[in-house]
């Protein structure tokens, strides 16, 4: 088990947003969450991050106890987080971006080795590496916050909505490049709003609803669960 | 490729920032022929002085979002520091002048102000603003502005109170023949001021630019969230930050102490300069500020010159009014929107 999260319960402040949800992922293995605006994806993500301290439940970790890490010691057991907003360095070019996402190696020839990794999953980053973060489209900037996130070698991904705020055809590229990814034998947690599309492409799914697990199971089998259906996909 | 280039030139020409460095270098060049060259020495000896406190102020601003108003005081500390230092170091060259303390005394006195610069930092972090940031829940740009004048008044007492309200100050750092170029005489003291301010601002500038440390320092402050995620420890860069910004502006008061004597409040005057040169040259813009430096700097030369020395604070702030209204962003001001702007 790579990841494996006990009774989670975490919020903000006084709102508490998830009640004790319990998930696990095994190493190579392409996971979704699913479930409408407001159901707590983002949270899990950010609590698994260390980005909100948790308030109950613990976190394991390749068997480790992760629970309450600060997020820059979570990063360095090799969880990489690619958020919502991205979160990218705006007045860094591309290089630079890619370069400060190898933060914890310290190896410069490793660093290196990483960069043309990620230059070769994305020859579009190549083309523009000089220029700034800030002025490039939106599909791209997902690109690079995937990009930065593989930098530092991870072993889990946890990705944020790579389908927010980009037209059809750039969702369809970044779903793209996450196949590419899985393939390399890295694992995904993937949470996403686009449920038809998320259980298409992913092994296995959870369904989060007001801040619980309401279902579980393989992405096929829960795409063709009557409910499922009814209140997601609307058929 | 040179198409490209005098592309690239030109439009940077159009720019504000390209309108306002030229326009500088333009003036500076009139005035040096009008009214002769001590006047560009004058500016360059307090745009590299000022520039180390505007790169500091401007470190505070986009790593920790403070409203640094305490900043002067950091430049009283090192000017405090450096005149305890150097005092009994020059009664020692002055019963040896031939000995090689001549050379290095004044710039153990320096170091020293800097290292006291940086120790005062760290104090002033974990004493004032850690416990701050802790509390804090939101409003966090007022309260630690609020929270800077506070310190700044405090400090400015404390110094009262132990050394005293009276001018502590040297004759000079280096003894000997002022240096002359082309008719030109400049004081080995100036020209050591200047020096030095080139060489920090240079490795500075490499440090942010090149080093590992100093990008991250950047990362921070243009998104402190991805700089987590990415694996930075936020505490640790904090700590840097503001003992290295306080560092500059002690270096800077340091290096000065033979223009201004050690008091209370000396403080001041390089605090509201740094933040004109701040306001004139976009929040948060490293580079933009040893620019924005320098033509500070030039245009107070100016002020004093043609219009009278009282007049040496009305004009910039007048300037900053015009920037403030027609490009708010600073004329060295992104187009790339950063974290302040949020």
């Amino acid at each position: 088990m790579l990841l494996e999260v006990k009774n989670l319960d975490a919020g903000y402040g006084y709102l508490q947003i998830l009640r004790s949800v319990s998930l696990n992922i095994d190493k190579g293995e392409y996971v979704g969450i699913v479930g409408p605006n407001g159901a707590g994806k983002s949270t899990t993500m950010k609590t698994i991050a260390g980005l909100i301290p948790p308030m109950g439940g613990s976190i394991l970790f390749n068997g480790e106890d992760i629970t309450g890490l600060v997020t820059s010691q979570i990063t360095k057991k090799g969880i990489s987080f690619v958020s919502e907003e991205m979160n990218l360095f705006v007045n860094m070019s591309v290089r630079e971006n890619l370069l400060m996402g190898a933060y914890i190696i310290k190896d410069k020839k490793v660093r290196n080795d990483r960069l043309d990794f990620v230059f070769d999953l994305f020859p579009r980053l190549t083309e523009r590496k000089d220029q700034l973060a800030g002025t490039m489209s939106g599909g791209e900037r997902k690109m690079l916050a995937i990009g930065r996130g593989m930098m530092s070698d991870p072993k889990l991904l946890l990705v944020d909505e790579p389908s927010f705020g980009l037209a059809p055809q750039l969702t369809a590229n970044v779903f793209e490049s996450l196949d590419v990814l899985i393939k390399t034998g890295v694992t995904i947690m993937l949470v996403e709003q686009n449920v038809t599309k998320t259980l298409s492409v992913t092994d296995r799914g959870y369904i989060l609803e007001n801040g619980k697990i309401g279902m579980e199971g393989a992405s096929c089998d829960l795409a063709d669960d009557p409910y499922v259906r009814k209140v997601f996909l609307g058929v | 490729m040179s198409n490209k280039m005098v592309v690239n030139f030109t439009s940077w020409i159009k720019s504000a920032a390209g309108i306002s460095i030229t326009i500088s270098i333009l003036v500076a060049v009139f005035a040096a022929i009008n009214s002769g060259p001590y006047l560009i020495v004058n500016t360059v000896v307090t745009g590299g002085m000022l520039a180390l406190v505007a790169t500091g102020l401007t470190l505070m601003l986009g790593v920790l979002n403070i409203a640094m108003f305490a900043h002067g005081e950091f430049f009283m500390i090192g000017s405090l520091t450096a005149y305890y230092v150097f005092t009994p170091i020059s009664e020692f060259i002055s019963e040896n002048p031939e000995s090689f303390v001549a050379v290095i005394g004044p710039l153990i006195a320096i170091v020293c102000a800097a290292i006291m610069g940086a120790i005062s930092g760290v104090v002033a972090e974990k004493l004032v603003f850690g416990p701050l940031r802790k509390r804090s829940t939101d409003n966090w740009v007022m309260n630690s502005f609020l929270l800077t004048v506070g310190l700044s008044v405090l400090l400015v007492n404390l110094h009262q109170l132990i050394f005293g309200a009276d001018f502590k100050g040297i004759v000079g750092y280096w003894s000997g023949m002022p240096i002359s170029i082309a008719d030109v005489f400049i004081s080995r003291d100036r020209a050591m001021a200047f020096v030095i301010s080139v060489v920090i601002v240079a490795m500075f500038w490499f440090f942010m630019t090149y080093t590992r440390t100093g990008m991250s320092i950047r990362a921070v402050s243009q998104d402190i969230t991805g700089a987590q995620i990415v694996g930075i420890d936020i505490e640790k860069i904090v700590l840097l930050t503001i003992s290295l910004a306080c560092a500059l502006s002690a270096v800077a008061g340091g290096s000065l102490l033979f223009m201004y004597p050690s008091y209370p409040t000396v403080g001041l005057e390089p605090l509201y300069l740094a933040w004109f040169v701040v306001i004139l040259s976009g929040l948060g813009n490293i580079l933009g500020a040893v620019a924005g430096a320098f033509m500070v700097a030039l245009l107070k030369a100016i002020t004093v010159e043609y219009i009278g020395a009282g007049w040496d604070f009305v004009i910039p702030s007048a300037l900053i009014m015009l920037v403030l209204i027609f490009k708010p962003s600073g004329i060295f001001g992104s187009d790339v929107r950063g974290a302040l702007d949020k």
